[in-house]
Formats: C-alpha cells, sequence, structure tokens
C-alpha cells in the first residue's frame, strides 16, 4: 500500500521535493518490540535481507541499547525504527550502507528522561544504482538530553542519496545538546546527494550545532598523497574506503569489526 | 663521485609568475647525503617542490633526470614511485585516513603487491618505537591535530617505511623542541644505513646537521647555487652567515 | 543570571502614526476579473499588460496556498483592497509640492535629511503610487535611468521592460506571485548603462497608510555589463487590526562583470502578512549582494533568490532577523549555481524573544553543469528565553562531484559570562544584552550606510528595550 514514509518534522520548500516519500509499503511487515530493562546493557545485530522491517525499543532507566544495522550488496530494504530513551538511558544506531540498492530508513529517537543520549554513526558507501533516502530525528523532551548525528559517505556512479536529519529541541530541554555533522564525498558527476540537516529550536538554554561538507577533495591533499606515490584514481578509493573504515571502527562488536574491516579492505 | 642518481641542469622555476630559482645545477650520487643551505626566500623549498612537481611551481628552464630517466616527463605519483620521497615543511592534515592505512596504501602502489593488515601493524610499531613516537598515532587520522613535532615525526616515519632511494628533507628541524630534533635525528640516522640510499637535507640553520655524516654541502642564495663543497662549509657558516656568497650577486 | 528582566513590548510610536483616510479612489474589496480590468484601465495599460494581469488573476486561482511554511489563515483576499491612491496628483517633481500629511510621514522617516546629505534620488511610494520623484542630476548624465515603473511603461523604456517583467519571477512561481500579476502597482525602474559606476545609493520608501490596503509594487532593476550600483529598500507601515498584505516582486538583472548591491530594511508593521519575492539574475563574472534585516510583519515568507547563470558567477547574502512577539518570520535565501566556477556565499543570524518565531529556511542547489563551483552557507541563531522558537531549515541538492560545500548552523543563548563582562564594565543587564543583540547583528549592520546601520540598531534596542535611548 502506498504510504508516505520518511517524513520529516520540518518541511523545507514544496519545489525541492524532499519532504517525505511516497512508497508502495509491504503489508507484511517484520514488527519487533524490546524494552530493555532498567541498569541493562543489549546488542542487537540488523544484519538481513527483510524486505520491510519496523522495531520500536524503550530503553528504561540507565540502560544501554546499541543497535547495529546493516545493508548488504544489492538489497532492498525499507525500516522504521523507534526508540525511547527514559532517565540516563543511551540508544547507539551504528548504520552500515554497504553497495546496497535500494534502503528506506527512518529512525526516530525521543530522548525522553533527563540524562538520557543518543548516538548516530552512519557509513554508507553508494555505487551506481544506489538509493538511500534517509530521516532520522532526535527529539529532545528531558534535560540535559545529547545526541550527536555522525554520517560518513560516498557516491559513486549515478548513487543517490537524501538524509533528512532532525534536532528538534523542545520547550523544558534545558542543558540539552544536539550535533549533527555530515561528511559526503561524490566521486563521479552522475551522483546526486541532497542533505537538509535541520535544528528545530523552543528552549532557551541548549547548544545546537550541525555542520555538513560535500564536495571533493582538496588540491593541496591530492599533492601530498600524489607525492607519496598514490595514483589519483587510487587516492579517491583511499578516501572512500577510510569513510566507511571510520564508521566500522566504532561499531561495539569486535568480531563483526574485524570481518567487516577485512571485507573492506580487499 | 657515486653514480649519479638525480642531476638538475640550470634550472628555472617560477611561483605565481615571479622568478624563485634561476639556473640551479647540481648531482646527487648514489649513497650521497647532500645539504642545502641558504638564507630565507632563497628558494629551497622551491627546489624540493619542483624535483617534487608540486602544481603551484612552474619549471621555466632546465632539465631534471633521475636514476637516468626524464624526471619532468613524470606526474608526481610516477616520480614518487621511482624511489622520490619529500617530507613537507608543513604536512597537510588529510581527515579521514589513518596514518597506517596511508602508509600501507602507498606501500601497496610501489610494490603493486597487497600487504597484510596484521604485518604490516607490527612493522609500524616496531619503527614507530625506535622514532619513540606513540603507537596511538598510527590510527589517528593523518596529521590531523598533530603539532609541529608529531607532524615532523610522522614524515620521517613514512621515509623509513616507504624506503625511498633519494629522501629530500624540507627543513625536517624546524620549530622543534630538542626531543623532536633528537628524533628526527635518529630517523635520518636510521634511513642513512642503507648505503645505497640517498638524502637531500634543506635547512637554514646547522642544528641538525651535527650527529650526521654529510658529503657535500650547496650553498643557495637568491636562486641560483653559490658554491658547492665540502662539509667544512657548514661551519663557516655557522660561524659567519651567509653574507659571503650574498655579495657575490651575479652569475 | 536567574532573574530575567522584563522587557516591554516593542513601542513603535517612533512610526505608529497615522492619518485620518484621505483617499481618492477605491477598488471593490474581493478579486475578480472586472476589478483587475478596472485597474489596468486606471493605469491605461498597454494591451499586453492587461492580457499579463487577467492571466495571472487566471492562474491565481488555480494556485493552492503553501502548504509548508508558517500559517497565513489569517489573510483573507476578499477583505484586502488591492488599490488605494492617494489625494494627490501622479509624479510630483518636487517636494514643495507634495500635500502636507504625506510629507509629515516622510519627514519623520528622515527622508528630506536623506536628500541633503547628497543621496543620488528617491522614489517614495505612498498607497500604492509614486507621489515623489527626483533623479539627481549626475546620476542622470551617466546614463542612469531612475524612474517609477509606470511611466516606464509607457516612455521609450516600454520594450524593455516588456521584455523583462516577470520573466525572472512568472506569475506560475508561486500563487503570490500570480497575484502580484494581477494587481501589481508602482514601483521602481532602474537601468544601468554599460560600464557606469553609480557612486551613490540610489534608495526606495514605501508606505502604507489606508486600512486594508495591500502592496503589489514592482521593483524592476538592470544593471549592464561592468556597471556598479547599490539599491536600498527601506520600508515602514502604521499598525493597524485589519490585516494588511504586501506581496510586492524585485526582479534584478545583473549583467557580465556587473555587481549589484540590493540593501533592505523590512520593518512593515506587526500586522503585515510580508509575501515578498525577491530574485537576481546573474550572468558571467557578475556578482549580486543582498544585505537584508528584517524586523517587522506579522508573518514573513522572504526568500531572496539568487540565479547564478554564468560561469563564474557570485552570490552573497547576509541577513539578520528579529522575530518578537506575535511574529512568524519565515526568512532565508535561495540560491541555484547554473554554471561552473559560480560560487555563493550566504551568512545569516537570527534573534528570537517574547514568543517570536524565527525560520530560517534555505535552499542550496548545484547543477550537474556547475563543476568548479563552490557554496558556503552559515547560520547563527540566538534565543533570548524560552517560548520562543528559532528553526533552522537548510536544504542542499548537489549534482556534481567538482564542487565544494559547506554549510554550519548554530544555535544557541546570549552567554551569560559575556553580559557579566559587559556589567563589571558599567552597563546595565538591559543594556548589556541588548549592545550583545546589537553585535550579533553587526554582520549586517557593518554592510549598510551609516544612517540604515543606525536605524537598524535603533530598532534593535526599541525590541530589546521598549525605547530608544
Amino acid at each position: 500500500m502506498q504510504q508516505i514514509i520518511n517524513k520529516p518534522l520540518a518541511s523545507t520548500f514544496g519545489w525541492l521535493h524532499m519532504n517525505g516519500t511516497l512508497l508502495e509499503v509491504p503489508e507484511e511487515k517484520e514488527q519487533q518490540s524490546l524494552v530493555i530493562p532498567s541498569g541493562e546493557k543489549k546488542l542487537l545485530i540488523l544484519d538481513n535481507d527483510t524486505a520491510a522491517e519496523a522495531l520500536t525499543a524503550e530503553v528504561e532507566e540507565g540502560a544501554l541499547l546499541q543497535l547495529i544495522q546493516i545493508s548488504r550488496p544489492g538489497s532492498r530494504q525499507i525500516r522504521d525504527i523507534r526508540v525511547r530513551c527514559q532517565k540516563d538511558a543511551r540508544f547507539e544506531w551504528y548504520r552500515l550502507v554497504l553497495k546496497s540498492g535500494e534502503i528506506y530508513d527512518n529512525l526516530s529517537v525521543t530522548l525522553e528522561g533527563n540524562g538520557s543520549s543518543f548516538q548516530a554513526e552512519i557509513g554508507y558507501d553508494l555505487i551506481s544504482g544506489s538509493h538511500l533516502d534517509m530521516n532520522c530525528e532526535a527529539i529532545h523532551l528531558g534535560k540535559n538530553t545529547v545526541s550527536d548525528i555522525h554520517s560518513l559517505g560516498v557516491l559513486n556512479g549515478d548513487a543517490f542519496k537524501l538524509l533528512r536529519g532532525t534536532i528538534d529541541l523542545r520547550r523544558g530541554c534545558q542543558g540539552a545538546k544536539g550535533k549533527e555533522f555530515e561528511d559526503v564525498l561524490l566521486l563521479s558527476d552522475q551522483a546526486h546527494n541532497q542533505s537538509i540537516p535541520v535544528i528545530l529550536c523552543a528552549e532557551e538554554d541548549v547548544e545546537g550545532d550541525h555542520g555538513a561538507t560535500i564536495g571533493q577533495i582538496p588540491e593541496e591533499v591530492i599533492f601530498y598523497l600524489t607525492s607519496r606515490g598514490i595514483s589519483e584514481e587510487a587516492i579517491y578509493s583511499l578516501m572512500a574506503r577510510s569513510k566507511l573504515e571510520a564508521v566500522i571502527r566504532t561499531l561495539p562488536d569486535e568480531e563483526l569489526k574485524n570481518s567487516l574491516l577485512e571485507r573492506e579492505s580487499l | 663521485m657515486s653514480e649519479p642518481l638525480l642531476t638538475i641542469s640550470n634550472l628555472s622555476v617560477t611561483a605565481q609568475d615571479k622568478p624563485i630559482l634561476k639556473s640551479a645545477s647540481l648531482t646527487i650520487g648514489r649513497g650521497e647525503t647532500h645539504v642545502i643551505m641558504g638564507p630565507n626566500g632563497a628558494g629551497k623549498s622551491t627546489l624540493a617542490a619542483a624535483i617534487m612537481g608540486n602544481p603551484a611551481y612552474e619549471v621555466t628552464g632546465g632539465s631534471m633526470a633521475f636514476g637516468g630517466e626524464d624526471l619532468l616527463a613524470k606526474s608526481v605519483s610516477e616520480r614518487a614511485k621511482s624511489g622520490l620521497f619529500l617530507s613537507f615543511q608543513n604536512p597537510v592534515e588529510v581527515p579521514g585516513i589513518t596514518l597506517e592505512n596511508f602508509i600501507r596504501t602507498a606501500l601497496e602502489m610501489r610494490t603493486g603487491k597487497k600487504i597484510r593488515a596484521w604485518n604490516f601493524r607490527k612493522e609500524i610499531r616496531r619503527v614507530m618505537e625506535t622514532l619513540q613516537m606513540d603507537e596511538s598515532y598510527a590510527e589517528r587520522d593523518l596529521n590531523v591535530g598533530f603539532s609541529g613535532g608529531e607532524k615532523k615525526k610522522a614524515e620521517i616515519l613514512q621515509m623509513l617505511l616507504l624506503k625511498p632511494t633519494l629522501a629530500i628533507l624540507d627543513e625536517a628541524d624546524s620549530g622543534l623542541d630538542v626531543d623532536a630534533v633528537r628524533t628526527v635525528s635518529r630517523g635520518i640516522e636510521e634511513f642513512q644505513k642503507d648505503k645505497e640510499a640517498s638524502l637531500l637535507i634543506i635547512t637554514h640553520n646547522a642544528a641538525i646537521l651535527s650527529a650526521l655524516s654529510v658529503d657535500r654541502v650547496h650553498i643557495l642564495v637568491d636562486g641560483h647555487i653559490r658554491m658547492s663543497g665540502g662539509p667544512e662549509l657548514i661551519r663557516e657558516i655557522e660561524e659567519s652567515g651567509f653574507a659571503r656568497f650574498e655579495e657575490n650577486s651575479h652569475e | 543570571m536567574s532573574e530575567k528582566t522584563v522587557i516591554q513590548d516593542v513601542s513603535r510610536e517612533f512610526y505608529d502614526f497615522r492619518y485620518a483616510e484621505n483617499a481618492a479612489y477605491k477598488v471593490d474589496s474581493g478579486l475578480t476579473e472586472a476589478i483587475v480590468r478596472q485597474i489596468s484601465e486606471e493605469k491605461k495599460d498597454p494591451e499586453w499588460m492587461r492580457d499579463f494581469r487577467l492571466r495571472s488573476l487566471e492562474i491565481f486561482h488555480k494556485t493552492p496556498m503553501p502548504d509548508w511554511g508558517p500559517s497565513i489563515e489569517g489573510l483573507n483576499m476578499d477583505h484586502i483592497v488591492t488599490y488605494v491612491r492617494p489625494n494627490t496628483q501622479r509624479m510630483q517633481k518636487s517636494w514643495e509640492d507634495v500635500p502636507e500629511d504625506i510629507k509629515n510621514t516622510f519627514e519623520r522617516l528622515g527622508i528630506p535629511q536623506s536628500e541633503r546629505e547628497s543621496l543620488a534620488g528617491v522614489g517614495a511610494q505612498y498607497d500604492s503610487e509614486l507621489v515623489y520623484h527626483n533623479v539627481r542630476e549626475e546620476v542622470a548624465r551617466q546614463g542612469v535611468i531612475y524612474t517609477d515603473i509606470e511611466s516606464a511603461l509607457h516612455g521609450s523604456y516600454a520594450d524593455m521592460i516588456r521584455d523583462h517583467f516577470m520573466k525572472l519571477v512568472p506569475p506560475t512561481d508561486h500563487k503570490f506571485a500570480a497575484l502580484h500579476g494581477a494587481v501589481w502597482s508602482g514601483g521602481s525602474f532602474v537601468y544601468v548603462p554599460r560600464g557606469a559606476s553609480v557612486e551613490i545609493p540610489l534608495q526606495s520608501y514605501f508606505r502604507l497608510n489606508a486600512p486594508g490596503a495591500g502592496q503589489f509594487e514592482h521593483t524592476l532593476i538592470i544593471v549592464e555589463e561592468g556597471a556598479y550600483l547599490h539599491f536600498i529598500e527601506g520600508c515602514s507601515a502604521p499598525k493597524y487590526n485589519v490585516a494588511n498584505l504586501h506581496a510586492g516582486c524585485v526582479e534584478l538583472f545583473v549583467g557580465k562583470g556587473a555587481t549589484l548591491r540590493y540593501s533592505t530594511i523590512e520593518n512593515w508593521s506587526k500586522n503585515m502578512y510580508n509575501l515578498n519575492t525577491k530574485r537576481a539574475l546573474v550572468e558571467e563574472g557578475g556578482k549580486i549582494e543582498w544585505v537584508s534585516g528584517s524586523f517587522g510583519s506579522h508573518v514573513s515568507y522572504l526568500y531572496p533568490m539568487s540565479i547564478l547563470h554564468g560561469r563564474g558567477a557570485r552570490s552573497e547574502f547576509t541577513g539578520v532577523t528579529f522575530a518578537g512577539e506575535g511574529q512568524n518570520l519565515d526568512t532565508g535565501c535561495k540560491v541555484v549555481h547554473q554554471a561552473p566556477e559560480t560560487s555563493s556565499y550566504v551568512n545569516t543570524r537570527s534573534i528570537s524573544k517574547s514568543g517570536g518565531i524565527s525560520t530560517f529556511r534555505s535552499a542550496l542547489v548545484i547543477d550537474r553543469k556547475a563543476e568548479g563551483s563552490k557554496a558556503s552557507v552559515s547560520c547563527q541563531s540566538l534565543m533570548l528565553d524560552d517560548i520562543s522558537r528559532s528553526d533552522t531549515i537548510p536544504a542542499m541538492d548537489i549534482r556534481t562531484a567538482k564542487a565544494d560545500v559547506g554549510h554550519e548552523a548554530k544555535i544557541g543563548r546570549i552567554s551569560d559570562e559575556a553580559v557579566f563582562y559587559l556589567m563589571s564594565r558599567g552597563l546595565s543587564e538591559e543594556d548589556a544584552r541588548a549592545m550583545i543583540v546589537s553585535g550579533f547583528a553587526e554582520n549586517v549592520s557593518k554592510e549598510l550606510p551609516l544612517e540604515y546601520a543606525v536605524e537598524m540598531n535603533n530598532l534593535i534596542r526599541i525590541e530589546m528595550k521598549g525605547a530608544i535611548g
């Protein structure tokens, strides 16, 4: 059934066509619902090829949920993840999109309890035919809540990527800090990158910060690297590989991390 | 003089249409250590940049040959692969690539063979230890947030791992504290253990040269090499500076 | 500082005077074809313009309201009287001939002073008509044309106007562009010939004085190859209870290697709906500089747009927006890079206070053919309390690998240390905060001619303290 998915909290100009995506979403989809009890820690790895999956999670006081979500080459997936964090709870999202086909990701994190926090490390390596459409939002309700969305990636061939990132600092979240940073490397002239880093703020005593760097490698960096014998073509794939590796290195699962590092360096 | 490795003949180089090097010539043989000294602005870094092929500098006259092959016809990475190495005065920061990854890739490019991550890690750590460099730098992004001394050490580390036939060190000791200078010296000594490897050290003060064995010294003033001689020239510069060479201003 | 000083609501006495309505002619309220024809006839439009208005009206009726920005529900088109003409003859050449009450309005706004201070010329719009117009001799000798757009339409520039009028902002652009196309009235036409450099800024004022009256002026500026012009648009209106609408349109054509600086201080009164469209087309090597201070209006939709059409074209946008009580100001900037080696630079600051809502909304599009382009966007927001809002919604669409785009945004509050430091030097807390906010808005004030910078700082002080001085 046709639905508008990945709709951001705040819209941009209509003519840009970045406000939500109309998509055929299958009726049957996997649903998971978790509760991480107070004080506990859970590592969940979502590394499968299910067409559509929804996950809701409640992270109770002082608990930690680490979610590693990987999309493998060629896959087509729709994911909808909603997490709510209670007092001092923490949610970490490690998202890797490796040369996948079509990926639709909606992630909404509500930092309800005071002191709760959210960290997202997103890495993507997109090739011709890849299509990545993501909506990621951190809603700050509680005091002293912290969010940090960090995304690195590469677009090759005619890859398309749209990242809507929203930090929503709602009235009452004194002391909250929201940060969003994106670094995109475009390696081909057919690639298409869209970014909307949004900060919504209704509270005075907060810090909000976002940045994005999109583009090519600076001249002096190219000279430095070529002076060490790395050819220009090799530089591009080196930079691309490095960006992905930077995210892989943050994975809290040693085995998965090492297997991915091995894979990626080949 | 042993078999010539690098031959520079009447090289003229401009930067942004301003002439800096005006017909400079010198020859470096295999296994030799040469030093270029001169006052600030003489053109020392320009010479280094021109040898490496920095696109910001234009060669307007003369020729250069390395290992018998025309250097000017080669791209920057080709020059590197043929055995040239330049240690930068102020290395640029490259976020996104770790120091380790970078050196391993450069080595793979040079040898054409894949290098096992684990083997390389051992090797890099070994060399870092001789340089007294903190191990953690291997996993840090290349030069990002490195202090002046750490950047120079990282340059020397690369020199030792990439094993070039001719390493050009541009002001390798400038702006360093005593400890860092010692490390860089140690690195150079280590490099000189290979009798076939040549070294071109560019500096405007002689501090770093005291512990090294030097074959030949060139004095570069106002874009010209005014004098070439033995290591005794170093003492002269230390005592009387460059005044003697600046007076004779024609060639 | 735990205790917040009570900052009074904006005292608008300086601007809130009004005169008994003295209009000679009023169009029936509501928008019908008959009304548009009436307007066209009144103005003695050439046939093509009349047809253009009617086509625009059609488009207006077919186009939906925008659904992505602040609500404009309070705007009821049927009650907007679109055309009011004051009781005086058209186009006064000298200040002495202008009626007393109208003159007083401008006196209080300082126009005669500006005239004395050797500005090149002033076009003052009062209730939809240009009342006073005087082009300085020096400027005219350079071949520069500065006149009201309606007389230009009937004179020797008719063809030039026809070639450019609403080509940059077509009626199909959005609902209020269509409205503008149907009922536009008054405005300035400026033509700067090749190589001419206009040393003194040209200015224009707008004024709204009748209840329910709308402002639909059109500004058309053509700067030919290698020329230079600084145009200043500053406006003010008194407060009324009935909704006021401003749906103006500014079209700027910047030729090869030419530079146009377009400065604005928008200070519409707090019941105005300001739905203004400004757009610049920049040719090879040309440059557009936008300097924009948005202070007034109840609701604003304002996004000056630069289309970088020729190789090496440049756009610089410096803006500040201050949203106080009852205001919802949605402002920003749009840039489209359509050619290689183009560059754009956006620097905006925004301030929210007393429940005001300020939204920075931008669009940056870099076409496939814009290789070697550079774009940089920097926006900073200052929240002065916890009942206001500040939202930043930047969108970037990049379709070429060979471009460099940097974007950063920060949001925060006035630093307690800064306030303490200033107070330790003898300032009261109110003064300290006002000084900090003025400093924050300096990105714009330093780009404005002195008297405008002073006006802007006065506005800030009024907003912060409730009085000037």
